[in-house]
């Protein structure tokens, strides 16, 4: 073992050093105060010159770098040329690779490589503070290069595996880095008890070992070492002493300038992320959307955005020149209010927002919400944000007052609404519901007790009902009865919707009317309606007289006639039997005919309650043209019927309907009655409309209607002619309604019009007069699909 | 419906009981040969009448409509017309006025089920023997067959 320490390289290798690698330590050994990155500057400078100057000292130095570059030892030259390409490095990576590259490529050398002192934590277990540590200095392998000859595939510059980290104590190099000297073995054996892979050492043929500490300014950096194939002299540690002293420094340098340069990168992140701070307050002061205003706890206002003073109604003239303070601001009974948030701002920096009110310039006052703090370190000053409730409290005026609207119309209009939240069974009531359920207000809602007010009778509907709505849905509609204790009753129309709230708990909001008064109504008037339309029969009785005696007079001539024939067959010599026999019969079946007329005639004219029954409407409407054809001929009018066959009977009051038909020909016959260039020719139809409706039109070729007069056709006393009331279409029109259906007028494509009517041919509820069946009030859902 | 041609040729012989004591021997043979048509769309009228009439010991014959009495070609025969006022197509009226338009002058007597006087004097102004409202008597009827086979 051949071991060498060398405690003053720089000074023992001065005067055998050539003249460009003294420059080079004088500068390095004088610059110990300076910059790091001066002396680099300094260094790069140098290191130029010599390369770019044409004199001596450059020729010189190249003619020496061709000495050494031929030569097969580690030379200055060499090492000088490595320096300067490891000196203009910025970064700590490459300073540290090409340090590695540049030695593994020196005569001889096997293995450089460079290890860096580092620190890690690890908890102190022998404390009872969890948080106490302990820090561990380490050797860490940070760059390495070689040239393998006996180890196929092994790579050597990588910094994983076995050696990458070294306890300080740790082996030679371990040793350098304790000791903070350099060991040189300058030829041993791979047996030597020292070498840690002796395999490795021994079939790579490694045969020298040089280490270096690495120190800058009297601090230890690392560690460089090198394995070499052939025993390196002294001469060559030396050298590599001084090249270690340089790459360390230049490993200073480089961590010093990517500190700079991330601490100018920390700086300008920092400055721009102050920037767009400023920028975001400086928005939100222009913005102007709350009232900003800067303060001092002596009572001064230091600045103020537009919102603050559009607030006060204070000019920007008046903030500047110092009349606008805050405490005259704020009116007397405020003061102590502001008292406090001094004292708070005194205590805690901040303040938090309280309502007050500001005396504007003008006198009049304006309602605020403010909070603010102080400045940090400040002591005295402090920003506040004001926000104008104007608009707030006008809010909360006026939804007070439409409060007391609604509570208001609910009492008028006999309406009230509730909500239910089904999943908890909450139910809140209005006011006005508790009125109409007679109910004491404000007594706690539930299912059962709406079911003590619900009409027996109803009770299955409102069961359904319940059932409905808990399974869900968006909207319905019922009408149900309660009864009230004095056994009086009340019918309701409710109408319900499903709304989510916040939490998704479905809730229905429902609003009840109670139309019992409207009901009543209803009755009363369908009885109004049905005296009206016997008013309008008797009319038309008096208009018809004249074909009802045609009618009836028709039979009785009959009678007469076949009577005296039969008289004067018997009376005759010999008695015509016979003949007698055929007129005596004919006498019977016209007196019958004369009776059926009259029969017919009763039921038309004669007054009574509406029926429901089922009606054949073709048989109906055949009836009427045999009562009314005379009539019809008499004017000249040719009526023909195209009733459908199958036509599924309907439900009604066959006489009232039969009044419509009949007011229908009537119509027709005198909107042909000025007719003389063509045939009067009336067509009265019978069809299915759609599925469930059948369909009466009555078609005549008269004067037909002018198109704006289409919409007043079935106003009550809107008559075209002038011996008419007015009356019949409209009371046509509300039969047809009480009948569920509807009723029209259109012009024909020729002349004349066409009047129809449509009415559903099967259904379960009963007129509108009739009493209220359960069925009648089924209730009908609206649900959205 | 029986045929007006088989009414025609069916129709009994006057007989000699028939209320005619009224009538002289050749007044008698003179309505004896008289044919009375009837026009009325109503049946039981076409039914009745002319039996009636055959009963006062005259033809008759029975008609559904104006028209069917103006292509019957018994116009020149009939020698007095019971004429229905209303009736589809052309009326009794417009018929009168038809038959002067031809200048076939024949008796007219109107009957109607319609009590309205002012029709009356409308169709005796234009040329009626005479207005009947149904239900009529058989004497006024007879009475005013004579009067308008008189008046030819």
């Amino acid at each position: 073992m051949n071991e060498t320490k060398n405690d003053n390289i720089l000074e023992s290798s001065i005067p055998t050093a050539p003249l460009e690698s003294m420059l080079w330590m004088e500068e390095l050994q004088h610059r110990t105060s300076r910059a790091p990155y001066y002396e680099k500057e300094n260094l790069l400078g140098l290191a130029s010159a010599l390369a770019d100057l044409p004199n001596t000292i450059s020729q010189t130095r190249v003619d020496r770098t061709r000495d050494i570059t031929q030569c097969d030892s580690i030379t200055a030259g060499r090492l000088l040329s490595l320096a300067v390409t490891v000196t203009s490095e910025q970064h700590i990576e490459s300073v540290l690779r090409k340090t590695v590259e540049g030695l593994a490529s020196q005569p001889g050398v096997a293995l450089a490589r460079i290890w860096l002192l580092a620190s890690v934590h690890i908890p102190n277990a022998w404390q009872e503070d969890a948080h106490s540590q302990e820090e561990i200095e380490h050797l860490r392998l940070v760059a390495s290069a070689g040239n393998p000859i006996k180890s196929p595939g092994e790579d050597w510059s990588s910094l994983q595996g076995k050696f990458s980290r070294f306890p300080l104590t740790m082996g030679k190099v371990g040793q350098v880095a304790a000791e903070r000297h350099p060991i040189f073995i300058k030829d041993f054996a791979p047996q030597d008890s020292w070498v840690v892979r002796p395999e490795w050492a021994e079939r790579e043929e490694i045969r020298s070992f040089a280490g270096y500490p690495l120190i800058f300014h009297g601090k230890l950096l690392g560690v460089m070492g090198l394995f070499s194939r052939r025993p390196l002299d002294e001469q060559e540690f030396t050298w590599l002493g001084l090249f270690a002293n340089h790459a360390a420094v230049a490993i200073a340098n480089a961590r010093a300038f990517e500190e700079v340069a991330e601490r100018q990168k920390a700086e300008a992140e920092a400055r721009e992320l102050a920037n767009a701070l400023e920028a975001k307050i400086r928005r939100l002061v222009e913005a102007n959307v709350v009232g900003i205003a800067m303060f001092t706890l002596d009572g001064a206002i230091t600045g103020a955005n537009d919102a603050f003073l559009q607030m006060v109604q204070y000019s920007r003239e008046d903030l500047d020149s110092g009349r606008v303070r805050w405490k005259d601001l704020t009116c007397a009974e405020w003061r102590d209010r502001d008292e406090r948030a001094v004292a708070e701002l005194n205590a805690t920096g901040v303040f938090q927002p309280f309502e007050k009110e500001y005396s504007r310039k003008d006198g009049s006052r304006v309602p605020v919400l403010l909070g603010g703090a102080l400045f940090e370190g400040s002591g005295n000053e402090g920003v506040a944000f004001i926000l104008d409730l104007r608009e707030q409290k006008r809010a909360e005026r006026a939804l007070r007052r439409s409060e007391a609207f609604l509570a208001e119309g609910q009492r008028l209009g006999q309406i009230g609404s509730y909500s239910w939240r089904v999943a908890t069974g909450e139910i809140t009531w209005s006011e006005q519901l508790y009125r109409i359920y007679e109910l004491a207000i404000g007594v706690p809602v539930t299912l059962d007790l709406i079911r003590t007010r619900v009409h027996p009778d109803d009770l299955t509907l409102y069961e359904k009902m319940v059932e409905q709505v808990s399974s869900g849905g968006n909207e319905f509609e019922w009408q149900y009865r309660l009864m009230m204790p004095d056994h009086s009753i009340k019918y309701l129309h409710a109408v319900a919707r499903a709304t989510w709230d916040v939490d998704g708990q479905l809730e229905y909001i429902a609003a009840i009317q109670d139309v019992t008064g409207q009901r009543l109504a209803a009755e009363a008037r369908d009885k109004a309606r049905s005296e009206l339309a016997h008013v309008a029969r008797v009319m038309s009785l008096g208009t018809l007289a004249a074909s009802i005696a045609h009618e009836i007079n028709q039979p009785l001539s009959g009678i007469v006639t076949n009577a005296s024939t039969c008289q004067r067959m018997l009376a005759a010599t010999p008695p015509n039997v016979d003949g007698a026999l055929e007129t005596a019969r004919r006498t019977i079946r016209d007196a019958n005919r004369a009776s059926e007329v009259i029969t017919r005639l009763r039921a038309l004219f004669s007054r009574k309650e509406t029926a429901t029954e089922t009606v054949d409407l073709n048989e109906a409407t055949r009836e009427v043209i045999a009562l009314s054809l005379s009539g019809l001929q008499r004017k000249a009018v040719f009526v023909r019927a195209e009733l459908a066959d199958n036509l599924p009977p309907i439900t009604g009051d066959r006489i009232q309907l039969q009044q419509v038909v009949l007011n229908l020909l009537r119509n027709a016959a005198d909107a042909m009655s000025t007719i003389s260039d063509r045939p009067r020719h009336l067509v009265i139809t019978t069809d299915r409309d759609g599925e469930d409706r059948v369909r009466l039109s009555v078609k005549d070729v008269g004067i037909g209607f002018e198109p704006q007069a289409a919409g007043r056709l079935f106003e009550g006393f809107y008559t075209t002619k002038n011996d008419g009331m007015g009356i019949g279409l409209s009371i046509s029109r509300s039969i047809i309604e009480g009948h569920h259906g509807r009723m029209w007028a259109a012009r024909n494509d020729g002349p004349g019009a066409t009047f129809s009517f449509s009415i559903p041919c099967r259904r379960e509820v009963g007129l509108s007069s009739n009493e209220i069946s359960p069925a009648a009030w089924m209730l009908s859902e609206r649900e959205a699909a | 419906m029986i045929s007006a041609d088989n009414q025609y040729q069916n129709r009994r012989p006057p007989k000699e009981t028939h209320p005619s004591a009224m009538h002289s021997q050749d007044e008698r043979s003179a309505i004896e040969h008289s044919l009375v048509s009837i026009v009325d769309d109503d049946e039981s009228v076409r039914e009745s009448l002319p039996d009636l009439i055959r009963e006062f010991g005259f033809a008759a014959r029975a008609f559904s409509s104006a028209e069917e009495f103006l292509w019957s070609g018994c116009i020149d025969e009939t020698s007095c017309l019971i004429l229905d006022i209303s009736m589809p197509g052309m009326s009794g009226p417009e018929l009168h006025q038809e038959l002067k338009r031809r200048g076939r002058v024949i008796p007219v007597i109107f009957i109607t089920g319609q009590r309205d006087e002012t029709i009356r004097a409308r169709v005796l102004k234009q040329g009626a023997a005479e207005l009947l409202l149904k239900p009529f008597s058989d004497s006024a009827l007879l009475s005013a067959i004579k009067t308008a086979l008189q008046a030819t």
